[in-house]
């Protein structure tokens, strides 16, 4: 397998236009970055340097624990999400399929949705989804 | 064309960084991000291979590893809530009643 | 081949599993809508085993592909005694557990989720059937998964505990991790061979020119996942901490049917995938491994790994439950070391074995969840002096704890007697003796128990009362453990028709 990589190495080459504009991009950020302390004109006060300068003072850190339930949410979320994928798969090929297999492969989706109705059932008369 | 070794040499590397992050991460929730981690590495290899032979199943097994990630993270996340309710904290270190 | 036809005609052998999923679906709805009675749901849940049980026995028990998918004529499942004998111990131990936890203390005091306990233990129980007979590695990772999910959760059950969510988080983060080697291991077996069904890989390996290496690497990553089911020596850390915190109708279970599952698998995959069946006569004479790695020098290396670590750290536990654990491990490695011979007679052992390591370790289980329910402690040095307080206890757990260490004229001698005679027999007299060693270390800490119990003036103000369902389950658990040491004719017998794994 890794010899592969010796001899396909030449490959590389098609490369040196995007690495030379990634290159470019990232020097020309880093400039522009370091360039409006190079030349424009510097008078810090106190007033200026904090962090907004008409804003309110920060009162405490913004870094906190939020509250677990979203957690529970998306833990919920992610489940149902993910169980879409398998439904894409099924749609695109739905009219081949459909031509060989008939309504069958129309009632195994329906099948598979139910199991998902029955968690959904559940999770709902578990309360999983009151916040409080 | 990009050759094949590229790919599965991407995934070799993320794989090792999810592996060496479980090791050395204290955060029960950084563990389960870098198990993620090498779950995805596993699903790039998977369709890399996929698309080099044309080969569909390949990718009919990445769409099982997605699904079942996603039950494992929500199952560990459930798993660190209740631990966290018992001992408020989801550090590894301090997580040792039972041991030898 | 009608691809409907095909598909609709499997579902006639699959019956025993559709049985499992009902019998799930109805747990958890049974438990939203009636949540006052306490007994309905064991109920439930032994009458869907039942039933899954009848199914399993009038299933046309022809060998062949389940789910083909049409362009190859090999399917995503497969029905064969050899599954079939899995599914009878998978089974018989969650009638068990069910049993167990009806009477389990811990199980009735956690009352809020106790519908979630039986319909997990059902969808535990469905993986490890579709584990048993899994021939694609689709199929074969999600059964996989899906036998992991439902016991992580069931190790966590009684989350008021600290210990038992430390434990559940703790099997979460190993199982993951092992689950993670072992689809890397199979992203690049499928990349080497391009195909995902065992038996094509076997077809493949076979016929054509591969990287040994690479196989090898593969190979021994999708081991390493089968071994943390089996808690085999590098994969073995997670099992004491998670049968001491888990619910000990879990530990139970965890330590019987899941290993069993475990190794239906592991037995499967390398017999299918790695055998050279052109050069090997399956009735007669070991298999011949393909070329390129000797798998059962490693696998030697790893079974005496795992039952020496087993019994060296069971030697210092105080806990019993804990000490179990170990022992557990160990016993993984004796039946592991019945598969590194390679062929038929190792894997007759190893069936003969798991059927009275089932009714042994159950046993043991059960006494100790009754003795420290009322104990409320597992510790040994808790147990002085119960000898004469509670002599039924007392003597079953001896009865059980001899027949693990492979005592005559316990089932525990003929399960070793085998698995020794199989290892002796093809030349592998070092590893037998190991074994030996091994299991004269084990009789120390089985007998320190027995000792404690006995010998020793009681301090404790303990009292037992006897009912009449711990007799039963009791006695039920002992009388295969002590028939099966004299009797074992029909055990063989049934162990003989079960060795043959469909295709070669």
């Amino acid at each position: 397998m890794f010899n592969n990589l010796a001899e396909n190495f030449y490959m590389i080459e098609q490369y040196i236009p995007l690495i030379l504009a990634i290159l470019v991009a990232l020097l020309f950020s880093l400039f522009l970055l370091k360039a409006s302390s190079l030349f424009g004109p510097q008078k810090p006060n106190v007033e200026k340097l904090t962090t907004y300068e008409s804003g309110m003072e920060p009162i405490r850190t913004a870094r906190e624990r939020f509250s677990v339930k979203f957690y529970i949410i998306a833990m919920l979320f992610i489940i149902f999400d993910i169980e879409v994928v398998f439904l894409y798969p099924w749609a695109v090929n739905l009219k081949i399929l459909e031509d060989k297999l008939g309504f069958f492969i129309i009632a195994e989706m329906f099948v598979f949705i139910l199991i998902l109705l029955v968690g959904y059932i559940y999770l709902l008369k578990k309360g999983a989804l009151k916040w409080d | 064309m990009i050759p094949l070794s590229f790919y599965l040499i991407l995934s070799a590397a993320f794989f090792s960084i999810g592996v060496i992050g479980v090791l050395t991460r204290r955060n029960a929730i950084i563990v389960f991000m870098c198990i993620e981690m090498m779950l995805n590495a596993v699903n790039l290899s998977f369709i890399a291979f996929a698309s080099f032979f044309g080969d569909s199943s390949g990718q009919v097994f990445v769409f099982f590893v997605m699904a079942v990630a996603a039950a494992e993270v929500a199952i560990g996340l459930a798993i660190i809530i209740a631990l966290f309710r018992n001992k408020l904290t989801i550090n590894i270190d301090e997580i040792n009643i039972l041991k030898w | 081949m009608d691809k409907l036809g095909n598909i609709l005609h499997s579902l006639n052998f699959f019956y025993p599993e559709i049985a499992l999923t009902l019998t799930f679906f109805i747990l958890l709805l049974v438990d939203l809508f009636f949540r006052k009675s306490k007994h309905l749901l064991p109920v439930l849940s032994l009458i869907g085993y039942v039933i899954t049980g009848y199914f399993s026995f009038t299933t046309p028990n022809a060998s062949g592909f389940l789910f083909s998918t049409g362009m190859a004529n090999v399917g995503l499942y497969i029905t064969d005694s050899f599954a079939f004998y899995f599914k009878l111990i998978i089974l018989l131990s969650l009638i068990y557990t069910v049993l167990f936890s009806i009477l389990s203390k811990e199980i009735n005091e956690s009352t809020e989720n106790r519908g979630e306990y039986y319909a997990l233990l059902a969808s535990f129980g469905l993986g490890m059937f579709l584990l048993t007979s899994s021939t694609d590695l689709i199929t074969i990772y999600l059964a996989f998964e899906m036998v992991s999910l439902s016991s992580y959760i069931l190790a966590g059950f009684t989350r008021k505990v600290p210990r038992s969510a430390e434990a559940s988080l703790k099997y979460i983060i190993f199982g993951a991790v092992a689950s993670g080697v072992m689809i890397y291991g199979i992203s690049i077996l499928y990349g080497l061979t391009g195909t995902t069904n065992i038996y094509l890989i076997n077809f493949y390996l076979a016929n054509q020119n591969y990287n040994t290496l690479t196989l090898v690497i593969a190979g021994l990553m999708i081991i390493g996942g089968f071994g943390f089911k089996i808690s085999m020596a590098p994969f073995h850390f997670w099992t004491p901490d998670v049968y001491e915190g888990a619910p000990i109708t879990i530990t139970a279970v965890l330590s019987v049917a899941s290993k069993a599952a475990g190794f239906a698998i592991l037995i499967r995959f390398l017999k299918v995938a790695f055998v050279d069946y052109a050069a090997t006569n399956l009735q007669a004479s070991l298999w011949a491994i393909l070329p390129g790695f000797q798998w059962n020098d490693i696998l030697a290396v790893l079974s005496v790994l795992t039952m020496t670590l087993g019994n060296l750290a069971a030697l210092w536990q105080n806990n019993l439950k804990r000490m179990l654990a170990y022992s557990s491990i160990a016993h993984a490695g004796y039946m592991l070391s019945g598969f590194v011979i390679l062929d038929n007679q190792g894997i007759l052992a190893i069936l003969i074995y798991f059927a009275i390591y089932l009714f042994m370790n159950l046993g043991a289980f059960f006494i100790v969840m009754l003795i420290s329910d009322k104990l409320g402690s597992e510790d040994i040095d808790d147990y002085t002096g119960l000898g004469y307080k509670a002599p039924f206890l007392t003597v079953s757990l001896t009865i059980f704890l001899v027949s693990l260490t492979g005592i005559p004229p316990t089932a525990g001698f003929i399960a070793k007697l085998y698995l020794f005679a199989a290892l002796v027999n093809t030349g592998w007299l070092w590893l037998a003796l190991v074994g030996v060693v091994n299991s004269v270390i084990s009789l120390y800490y089985y007998m320190r128990v027995v000792k404690n119990m006995f010998l020793r003036e009681s301090i404790s103000t303990y009292e037992q009362k006897i009912e009449l369902g711990h007799v039963l389950i009791s006695f039920s658990l002992l009388i295969p453990t002590l028939v099966f040491g004299v009797y074992f004719k029909p055990l063989i017998e049934l162990a003989e028709k079960s060795i043959r794994i469909f295709g070669f």
